[in-house]
């Protein structure tokens, strides 16, 4: 990398919350997308609860696709979130392979 | 090591620094800003098109019906859409197998909205040195009348993104009216903030960290290439070892490669990456870095392409291979998927029947020893003609069909419900039966759909 200019330090990278944020965010937005067509392509949300009671559930359709629109996305981040949550804190070294400093008593390997 | 690699965990934390990629002209450059008025134009200019009464392409969602051109499609015609996105992602696969991440280059509106976003600070704030100039100094007028005037112009034109955005799912001239009287519905409203700050953020702050973090593509490209795939690559045997040289000096005699080690190739980077540490999945193939190359190759004399398109195979000097059976069934597949797709849309039935019964009575007995059951016939014109339609069952003998005319005229891409009374002597009649109902067109336009429902009788 070249120093003398000085703007390539090579920490192009994110702060942990930005990377989690969008990694939540992000497939979850793609997969309330494809949910929210496929939904709506075979249901008609002013037909939503639309007997003679309750009232419909909806008042027009573009109020029931973006409610749909966000609860998908809500339910879809909540997946992406819990599997962050997994990945990020599952200990990466199997425990075969773990040291002495900061194991716990239980998963020390035998020597 | 050097502090491309520094230490991980510390990074982590660190706030990313900005990147100022080094504007660079040469002819994959030129490709890519064609791209992008192709793209941005087409997007931009697509919903003003009028095809008759109609706006041309038209998603109605609110009257459920998407119009592209002289094509209408219903709910019911969903799987077109399906089959499109299966159509898109193998189209994907195939031009990934072919030439890398042509679609990140080139096409994807992230990378084509940055590029007009770079443009626009690039208009206002000047050449890269000039940006980071100014980003160094200190608050002025000067400085935040040039910042302002940025933001501005990102916000605007990220404005009129949304607005066409929520013009390809509304009239986007009664929206335009709307807009200029204040007077868009509440959703209207909503969605082009949400729309136009999405782009506000993508292309005007977060850019490429989109491609490094928020893309799975760029992560299961590798499952697509092979030693045939064409990607951007620095041609190491030929450069190797880089380093500085005096002008005129044979590099041979220096023990040089033909790389100078000028980094015009990481300034130019996007994503700010070395090319000549080989492919990395940041790599977004935007091809800057060839001609910044190429460039530089010129200017000491060297031949082009030092950084080049070219596949594993051709960098070991071995033969090309267009074809192969990746690229071959990809191809056949694409070919094929597409002949369906059009085959099935021309040919699709124009009219469709939905029949229900009626939910108050399951039949009711009329004097003279005859069975009526009540039906709500739902006939759908897809056509973007009307038609008058002539309703007939079969499945029982001695069925009579009553529904009030003779004709029920439907209108062009409507519905019609009918009520529709069908009558059977007593006689032998047991349990249910399946009735099939026709409904035709009556004019010489023959068109025509078949619902099924059932007849119920008295058990006893």
């Amino acid at each position: 990398m070249r120093k003398a200019s000085g703007e390539y330090t090579g920490r192009l990278r994110w702060p942990r919350l930005g990377q989690d944020l969008a990694i939540v965010a992000w497939p979850s937005f793609l997969v309330a997308s494809v949910a929210t067509m496929v939904c709506f392509g075979f249901i008609d949300p002013v037909l939503v609860g639309n007997d003679d009671y309750p009232p419909p559930a909806f008042q027009t359709r573009m109020t029931g696709y973006a409610v749909g629109f966000f609860f998908f996305w809500l339910i879809a981040a909540l997946s992406s979130l819990m599997t962050l949550y997994l990945v990020r804190t599952a200990n990466p070294e199997p425990p075969d392979e773990r040291t002495d400093e900061g194991t716990a008593e239980g998963t020390r390997s035998p020597e | 090591m050097n502090e491309a690699e520094a230490p991980v965990d510390g990074a982590l934390y660190a706030a990313r620094q900005k990147i100022y990629p080094r504007d660079i002209k040469g002819r994959f450059q030129r490709l890519r800003v064609y791209a992008v008025f192709a793209l941005l134009g087409l997007y931009y200019v697509l919903p003003w098109i009028r095809w008759g009464e109609r706006q041309a392409v038209l998603f109605d969602l609110p009257a459920r019906k998407f119009h592209i051109f002289g094509l209408t499609l219903w709910p019911q015609d969903f799987y077109f859409l399906t089959w499109l996105l299966i159509i898109a992602a193998l189209a994907l696969f195939f031009f990934t197998a072919l030439a890398g991440r042509l679609f990140c280059g080139y096409a994807c509106p992230q990378t084509v909205w940055t590029e007009t976003f770079v443009w626009i600070e690039r208009w206002v704030e000047g050449s890269r040195t000039q940006q980071m100039k100014l980003a160094r100094a200190p608050l002025s007028g000067a400085k935040l009348l040039r910042k302002g005037t940025k933001y501005f112009l990102w916000l605007a034109f990220a404005l009129w993104t949304g607005f066409t955005f929520v013009g390809y799912f509304t009239p986007i001239t009664e929206l335009a009216g709307n807009v200029v009287t204040f007077s868009t519905g509440p959703w209207e409203t909503f969605w082009v903030l949400f729309y136009g700050g999405a782009t506000y953020v993508n292309a005007g702050f977060m850019r490429e960290q989109v491609c490094k973090y928020m893309c799975p593509y760029a992560r299961f490209q590798s499952a697509m290439f092979d030693q045939d795939t064409l990607i951007i690559t620095y041609d190491e045997k030929r450069g190797e070892p880089r380093g500085a040289r005096k002008k005129g000096s044979d590099p041979k005699a220096a023990g040089l490669g033909d790389c100078v080690d000028c980094t015009v190739c990481v300034q130019v980077c996007p994503t700010g990456i070395d090319i000549r540490k080989g492919l990395q999945y940041e790599c977004i193939a935007c091809a800057a870095c060839i001609d910044a190359c190429d460039e530089v190759m010129a200017k000491v004399g060297y031949p082009k392409g030092l950084i080049r398109y070219d596949t594993q195979s051709g960098l070991e000097g071995k033969a090309k291979h267009v074809l192969r059976p990746r690229t071959i069934i990809y191809g056949s597949l694409i070919a094929l998927l597409i002949a369906g797709f059009a085959y099935t849309i021309t040919h699709r039935n124009l009219v469709a029947v939905d029949v229900i019964r009626d939910r108050n009575a399951l039949f009711r007995e009329l004097p003279g020893g005859l069975i009526e059951n009540v039906y709500s016939v739902k006939i759908l014109n897809k056509d973007a003609a009307g038609h008058g339609f002539s309703i007939t069952a079969d499945g029982l003998p001695g069925l009579q069909v009553d529904y009030g005319t003779d004709v029920v005229e439907v209108g062009a891409g409507d519905v019609q419900s009918v009520a529709v009374r069908l009558r059977v002597p007593r006689g032998e009649l047991k349990g249910g039966s399946d009735i099939l109902f026709t409904i035709r067109t009556q004019d010489e336009r023959a068109l025509e759909a078949t619902g099924k429902a059932r007849f119920l009788v008295p058990t006893n």
